[in-house]
């Protein structure tokens, strides 16, 4: 009989394993011990200089660093780097948990679902403080940290970003969106939101796939008065522009690499693009395509990381910023994607790196056109945008 | 038998005990209990509760119930034609899934040997090895305008420019579709027929009976569990495809599950809930319509 079990032994053993695995479960659940050995030598001495290096607003540091699990990033594909998360790890042991986000509305809503267990979050300009009124982020004092006397002067004080208890997120980059043609198939040059419409480029278009930033752009084309709360009859007239733009769009990106890698291929004639779309797509060995600001205008973004609010590594952020958003890593963030970047010690190394006439070309050195774009933001009606971009683009 | 036999006298004479022993019987079930319940009811029930509900302003729950999320996908919008599409779709992969994997696995059971058979069933399983993505990526690359297709297309002279018909419209989710869904069809069927005596075939043709009245009056009644269970393989996950019709349909060949992501990423959950129900409601009402059909144990028999 040796080795035979009967219901009895088994349903022990059963039970024992589930409750060992309860318990195991519990045990490592953030806060509650210490990391596996594996991530806790490196780590832990990381977390502890977060803990000690953190602003005093950071209610759960001391208890983020007790658990130094790896950082949760939730952003988008041009703020970060393998090259730089390889760094950070080396540098300071933090590991980087890096989830893409599609746009704005979708890091909104993955954070209102998740709370704690992101860390750090990427928003644009007027998102970061509906972020904030949501009780989703935390702002921080931006004075603490070390590698923000790098950055430009401005972009410490934006004006939307600055609250009595800290600022709101720390800066990264900002671009206008334009539209960017292959002049080989898109004649005459375009000057205007229009020529996304024009039937002669049927199913030459790709785009982001951002409803609400897409109907914005749909406000502009369309001369509303205020994109971020169109009128019912502002709405209709967007959403008739859609129907005309959507023959003409191939597909719907997740990523900018996406439509840079379209452009490149000759799959794509026209774009909505970031600045710097020129040099990325003749970098991935396409076309020379050129980029304007339409004349109706555009919107544009200024976007930053902010802390979540309760994340369970929370206590990582800033050592994590102040190794990641070096100046060494932002030179180069800035040569393979483009826009124009917040540091502006990184632009001097663009500048000895004999990069200036690029840098400058993008507008890395003049900071204050960020102000003069139409920021993004949430729409005053967003059920109703998202709405009206489904009706067209959902069927 | 067993079981039941010795109970019965237990069940008259320690009525307690029984009782304990009967609850104890019932605690294997538990895990799956809690999983079904918790993991999956519960869930279902939440977002079904939220098909009822609005969004406010700042994008959060309001329970104020109506039946508006359902009247608006119904009714307004593009939705109840990109549902039919949906159907349409993958009906037409079914049928053509169907259609190809019939005649591989009837070919493969009765006329190639046993070892060749395995080879040629490891052929099939082969892709499963590889991510879902990437297969549907290579797809991309086979199928786009300067994809491998068009080049031996223009190679062959047949054609001078490349064209793109193939990818980023429906043509190219129901190529994918199909290759993605066959392997399904295939080892579903050939379990099916492998069990299938031939020689009842022969006795039919011997009787009388021509090949094709043999096949359709003898073969496909005794497979039938097998075609029904391949068909609800194939058909009811491409009801829900996202994917792929994101990724090779572009903005014309998507399907109700694009919608379904995008009121999600928009947060409008209460309409996306509503989306999914109706898309559920869907494969209810097919599977109670095909109900004379298909018997659970068909499913099993037939998945052999």
């Amino acid at each position: 009989m040796a080795g035979r079990y009967t219901r009895r032994d088994f349903l022990k053993l059963t039970a024992g394993a589930g409750a060992g695995i309860v318990v195991a479960a519990c045990s490592s659940t953030p806060g509650a011990s210490s990391a596996p050995s594996s991530v806790a030598p490196a780590g832990s001495s990381a977390a502890s200089v977060g803990a000690s290096a953190a602003p005093s607003s950071a209610p759960s540091a001391g208890a983020a660093s007790a658990s130094p699990g790896p950082l949760n990033f939730l952003t988008w594909s041009d703020h970060w780097s393998k090259d730089e998360i390889k760094g950070v790890k080396e540098s300071t042991g933090i590991e980087v948990n890096i989830t893409e986000l599609a746009d704005n509305i979708d890091g909104y809503n993955k954070l209102q679902q998740v709370h704690g267990q992101l860390d750090l979050v990427s928003g644009d300009a007027l998102w970061v403080p509906h972020y904030y009124d949501a009780g989703l982020v935390q702002p921080i004092d931006i004075s603490s940290f070390q590698v923000a006397s790098q950055l430009y002067s401005m972009a410490r004080s934006f004006d939307f970003w600055t609250k009595p208890d800290g600022y709101l997120a720390y800066p990264w980059g900002w671009s206008p969106i334009q539209i960017v043609f292959n002049p080989a198939n898109v004649s005459p040059a375009p000057d205007s939101w229009q020529v996304l419409v024009d039937p002669k480029y049927k199913g030459r278009i790709v785009m982001e796939k951002q409803p609400t930033d897409i109907m914005l752009f749909a406000g502009v084309a369309t001369g509303a008065k205020d994109i971020y709360n169109m009128t019912p009859d502002e709405l209709a007239a967007a959403k008739d522009w859609l129907t005309k733009l959507k023959p003409n769009v191939k597909r719907l990106v997740q990523q900018n690499n996406e439509t840079i890698q379209a452009l490149a291929s000759g799959e794509a004639w026209l774009a909505t693009q970031n600045i710097g779309a020129p040099d990325r797509v003749k970098d991935a060995g396409g076309p020379q395509v050129e980029a304007i600001v339409p004349k109706e205008g555009t919107t544009g973004f200024i976007d930053g990381e902010m802390t979540v609010k309760g994340g369970d590594n929370q206590a990582r952020v800033q050592p994590y910023l102040e190794a990641g958003a070096q100046a060494e890593y932002v030179a180069q963030n800035f040569l393979d994607n483009g826009r124009p970047l917040f540091n502006e010690k990184a632009y001097q190394l663009l500048v000895d790196k004999g990069q200036k006439e690029r840098a400058d070309r993008y507008l890395y050195n003049q900071p204050e056109q960020a102000l003069n774009m139409r920021l993004k933001g949430p729409a005053g009606n967003t059920d109703a945008y998202i709405q009206a971009f489904n009706e067209v683009f959902g069927g | 038998m067993t079981a039941t036999a010795e109970a019965l006298p237990g069940a008259s004479a320690e009525p307690v005990a029984d009782d304990r022993r009967r609850l104890t019987r019932l605690w294997p079930f538990v895990p799956a209990a809690f999983v079904l319940g918790a993991l999956f009811l519960v869930p279902l029930g939440i977002a079904f509760a939220a098909s009822f509900w609005s969004t406010g302003k700042g994008l959060q729950l309001v329970a104020d119930w109506s039946l508006k999320n359902y009247v608006y996908v119904l009714t307004e919008g593009p939705y109840l034609g990109v549902f039919a599409k949906t159907i349409l779709v993958a009906a037409l992969v079914t049928a053509i899934g169907i259609g190809a994997a019939f005649p591989f696995a009837y070919f493969l059971v009765r006329y190639v040997s046993a070892r060749w058979q395995r080879i040629v069933l490891l052929a099939v399983i082969v892709p499963f090895w590889t991510s879902y993505l990437v297969r549907i990526y290579s797809w991309q690359a086979i199928l786009g305008e300067s994809g491998i297709l068009n080049r031996v297309l223009i190679a062959l002279g047949v054609i001078t420019e490349p064209l793109d018909v193939f990818l980023y419209n429906d043509v190219g989710v129901v190529i994918v579709l199909f290759y993605l869904y066959f392997p399904f069809a295939a080892l579903t069927l050939y379990t099916s027929l492998e069990r299938f005596d031939f020689t009842q075939l022969t006795a039919a043709q011997d009787l009388g009976a021509r090949p094709f009245t043999a096949l359709r009056r003898i073969l496909v009644p005794q497979v039938r569990p097998g075609l029904v269970t391949a068909c609800i393989f194939v058909f009811i996950p491409i009801l829900g495809e996202y994917l792929t019709p994101t990724l090779v349909g572009g903005t014309q060949g998507i399907l109700i599950g694009y919608d379904v992501v995008t009121f999600y990423q928009g947060g409008s959950y209460p309409l996306m809930a509503a989306t999914a129900f109706l898309i559920a409601a869907v494969v209810v009402a097919l599977l109670i319509a095909f109900r004379r059909y298909l018997q659970i144990e068909d499913l099993v028999r037939g998945a052999g």
